[in-house]
């Protein structure tokens, strides 16, 4: 039965995802029907060499900050008595609910605003800016949920020899070190695959060229070629890091199965409250209160104008995403059981590649090979849509299942085996159980990058209908300025509603408090 | 586990009614790179005059507007779209030439001038706009407003200018047609010594808008429906027609095609028609200063016509392909520094 669930799962992922991103690839190597390598050649010309590097450049900076900017507030959040921590943490959270886009046009106006800065936004160093703040918030909670799982035995044995500072150089730092350094290659690989924000400051990277080489030449085979390049980079930091890590967690969330040892906060803390504010001014107020400013610079009927263009997509958008992010729970948990119980890792190799294929190869895919007269009931309706958000987050929902699942000894399940437990009461009273806060976090965030998902929808999305980026992206050419900042407040509005009634759901069915511990 | 077995079996069944349920065979599909706050009300009053049903597919500005193109191409072997409606004649061209489009002669479009028609009715345009200089009134004297595109090239503009990525939309059309009117080596000249004066190129033509009306620029090339906006929304704008006295303004026109072996062809055409009316290029008219194709539509005053407009001369079909021959030189020349 285990093995039968197995050959679905994979077969279904084959024939949903892999499959599509196939026929891509390999039309990549043919030229009028004969077999060719010249568009991989053109990569190694002196200019397209000098854009991945500027590429590569501009996502270790930004990995690099957003990891040593999350970390900081990992561990102030996390091992500290800091007053408001809770709030901190959420409001923190908000630039991930924003389209990146949006967030680049708010700095833009920001500068604008204030007559200077002009020289600094629309260069890579803004790029830079931008990104680092839009990602902050994952190192945050890759790196938070580490040092949540550390057990305060290591630092209360280390107290009694050292001070606080030596704790945490020589305790805490090494055991987050796959955290930290998990973090910076997802924001790295995020980095290097982002082309909005990039494209709306001018500066030219790898992946406004691929684009480029898609829309303006309308060369598909060469573009998927530059985007092969640009996951080989990406495969090449993964194996770098099992080589290194060996089986360490990638992405994890916290198992409350023990205390966690908080450092007492004196006088410093106002210091802290003070430096959480002001970051929290840089990352969220300023976007937000720039698009307040301009929404209320148009009428007052601006925002009734705003959510009736958005009421009719509002259900058809969170559905979708509540359906992608089961689909992601399902097959993220498969595959990560596979990973994990069975020792088959090369699973997450084929999945790091779907999740670094850029979203309109995955949409230009997706329409070859639905869209014909046998698989027309899939491309015309909305599972078109759902598909296209499994093959964008499946490598996540599966990283973030897998170590889960990786902190669960196995000898809990065997003891259930030996008691005569099949594979799926072993799994229902067993694994669920213990993994069930890290199934719902898996959900969450799968929910929320499904939400705000543009690039392949825009290419597959059923005429006729739409969903809730698609609209404010449709309505933004032209339309006054309020308006389209209005609809941006309103759909983050619908962000954070719709994650209450998640969170509110977690906790009616699990019956415990909830937190973001 | 049956409770939740349930729940799933639920959710499965909705999520397939869902997904069967706005199937209607009295419907037609369209596809639009034109900005979807102009174009949706002209679509649902079709709806509503005619009680067919349209399913809309409308373009980003985030993807230049290529997102509807690149699906029209990749859906060619089973096309789910019946009519394709362009902001310009290029993109109608490169489906025409793709093999992607069918001939439509509507009898709607009897008086529309041939120019503005391919020759074997791949596309009929309709509605035009024009390529405008765009310039902030607090920055630029109407006096010192730039007439020509080679005043642009004036030392006392350097640093001043902007226009949109040339790989990309009208603006791409709009250096098309300098090489295509005047000489190749006259149009290489003039982008050299645009690069010289400092010509800043921004994302989109609202970008270019956008950054006039906020004064981080005197002046830029940009369409007027955007120009026309803005100055209606209070901005302090203005917007000239350029070279009046020789070489002619860049006159675009919408297109409508009709899509190969489309599912619902004849109320495709019928679409085709009611967009090609006289009613529709009026509303245009009024909504974005589209400028009517057709002889004696009343319009606004404040509305630009084609009979004060000098129109550059070119020929569309041409002036596309010239587009293809040039685009490497425009992307290396985007590039340089």
């Amino acid at each position: 039965m285990k093995k039968t669930i197995y050959i679905i799962t994979i077969f279904a992922f084959l024939f949903l995802v892999i499959f599509p991103l196939l026929t891509m690839v390999v039309s990549s190597f043919f030229k009028n029907g004969n077999f060719t390598l010249e568009h991989y050649l053109y990569v190694l010309n002196k200019g397209t060499l000098f854009l991945l590097l500027k590429s590569i450049g501009l996502a270790f900076a930004v990995a690099l900050i957003a990891t040593l900017i999350g970390g900081f507030f990992a561990f102030t959040l996390t091992k500290t008595n800091l007053p408001m921590k809770n709030i901190f943490k959420l409001i923190f959270l908000i630039p991930l609910f924003i389209s990146p886009y949006i967030i680049a046009v708010s700095w833009v106006d920001f500068f604008i605003m204030f007559g200077n800065g002009k020289l600094f936004i629309y260069s890579p160093f803004g790029v830079i800016f931008i990104l680092s703040l839009i990602f902050s918030p994952l190192s945050m909670i890759i790196i938070s949920s580490s040092l949540a799982n550390l057990s305060a035995r290591f630092e209360e044995a280390g107290l009694m020899m050292t001070t606080n500072f030596k704790i945490i150089t020589k305790i805490v730092l090494p055991l987050i070190k796959p955290a930290i350094i998990s973090s910076f290659i997802l924001v790295f690989v995020l980095s290097i695959s982002e082309f909005s924000v990039p494209a709306f400051l001018s500066v030219n990277v790898f992946t406004t060229e691929i684009f480029t080489q898609f829309s303006a030449f309308y060369n598909y085979d060469l573009a998927v070629a530059n985007s092969i390049v640009l996951i080989f980079i990406c495969v090449s930091l993964l194996l770098a890091e099992r080589y290194y890590l060996a089986d360490a967690p990638f992405l994890s969330m916290s198992l409350k199965s023990h205390k966690v040892k908080l450092i007492e906060l004196k006088r410093s803390k106002y210091f802290l409250i003070f430096i959480h504010f002001s970051y929290l001014s840089l990352s969220v107020i300023i976007p937000v209160l720039v698009l307040s400013i301009q929404s209320f610079q148009g009428n007052e009927a601006i925002f009734g104008k705003a959510f009736s263009l958005l009421s009719v997509n509002i259900i058809n958008s969170v559905f979708y995403s509540f359906t992608g992010a089961i689909f992601l729970l399902f097959f993220g948990f498969v595959f990560a059981y596979i990973s994990e119980r069975e020792k088959i890792k090369s699973i997450n190799l084929v999945l790091l590649i779907t999740f670094g294929i850029p979203s309109t190869v995955l949409g230009i895919g997706l329409i070859k090979f639905f869209n014909t007269p046998i698989l027309n009931f899939i491309y015309s309706g909305y599972w078109i849509i759902v598909i296209g958000y499994l093959g964008r987050f499946i490598f996540i929902a599966e990283k973030l299942i897998s170590n889960t699942i990786k902190q669960i000894p196995l000898s809990f399940e065997e003891s259930a085996k030996l008691m005569g437990a099949s594979f799926f009461l072993r799994i229902k009273k067993v694994l669920f159980p213990l993994i069930s806060d890290g199934l719902f976090g898996a959900f969450l965030i799968s929910f929320i990058f499904c939400l705000g998902e543009l690039g392949t929808t825009i290419l597959v999305y059923p005429p006729g209908t739409s969903v809730m980026p698609i609209k404010v992206y449709t309505i933004m050419a032209n339309a006054p300025q309020s308006l389209t900042s209005a609809m941006s407040l309103i759909v983050l509005l619908i962000t954070l509603i719709a994650l209450i009634f998640l969170f509110t759901g977690h906790k009616i069915l699990t019956k415990q408090k909830w937190s973001l511990d | 586990m049956k409770n939740i077995k349930q729940i799933l079996l639920i959710i499965v069944l909705i999520m397939s009614a869902w997904n069967c349920s706005e199937k209607s065979s009295n419907e037609v599909v369209v596809y639009t790179t034109v900005d979807q706050i102009f174009s949706d009300p002209i679509l649902k009053d079709f709806e509503q005059e005619t009680g067919i049903k349209i399913k809309a597919l409308f373009d980003t500005e985030e993807t230049k507007s290529t997102g509807v193109l690149n699906r029209l191409i990749a859906e060619k072997d089973n096309p789910q779209c019946d009519v394709f409606w362009s902001g310009d004649p290029v993109r109608a061209i490169i489906l025409k030439n793709k093999g992607i489009t069918i001939p439509y002669n509507s009898p709607a479009a009897s008086d529309i001038d041939d120019n503005f028609k391919d020759k074997e009715f791949h596309w009929i345009g309709f509605s035009a706009r024009a390529r405008v200089l765009i310039y902030n009134t607090n920055l630029l004297k109407s006096e010192d407003v730039p007439n020509s595109i080679f005043d642009l090239i004036k030392e006392k503009y350097k640093g001043q200018v902007a226009i949109a990525n040339p790989l990309f939309g009208t603006t791409s059309f709009h250096f098309a047609s300098w090489f295509s009117s005047l000489n190749d080596e006259t149009a290489k000249q003039l982008l050299t010594d645009l690069k010289t004066n400092k010509i800043l190129i921004a994302t989109s033509n609202g970008d270019v808008k956008k950054r006039v009306v906020q004064g981080e620029i005197a002046c830029g090339l940009t369409d007027t429906d955007d120009a026309f906006v803005a100055k209606n929304e209070g901005a302090p704008v203005d917007y000239v027609f350029l070279d009046q006295d020789d070489l002619g303004n860049l006159i675009i026109p919408n297109t409508l095609s009709l899509i190969k072996e489309s599912p619902n062809s004849e109320n495709g055409k019928k679409l085709i028609d009611y967009l090609l009316s006289r009613e529709t290029e009026a509303k245009l008219a009024i909504s974005c200063a589209q400028m009517p194709l057709h002889k004696g539509v009343q319009v606004p005053v404040s509305i630009p016509s084609l009979d004060n407009i000098l129109p550059m001369k070119i020929d569309y079909n041409l002036t596309a392909k010239k587009l293809e021959e040039i685009q490497t030189f425009l992307k290396s020349w985007i590039e340089e520094n």
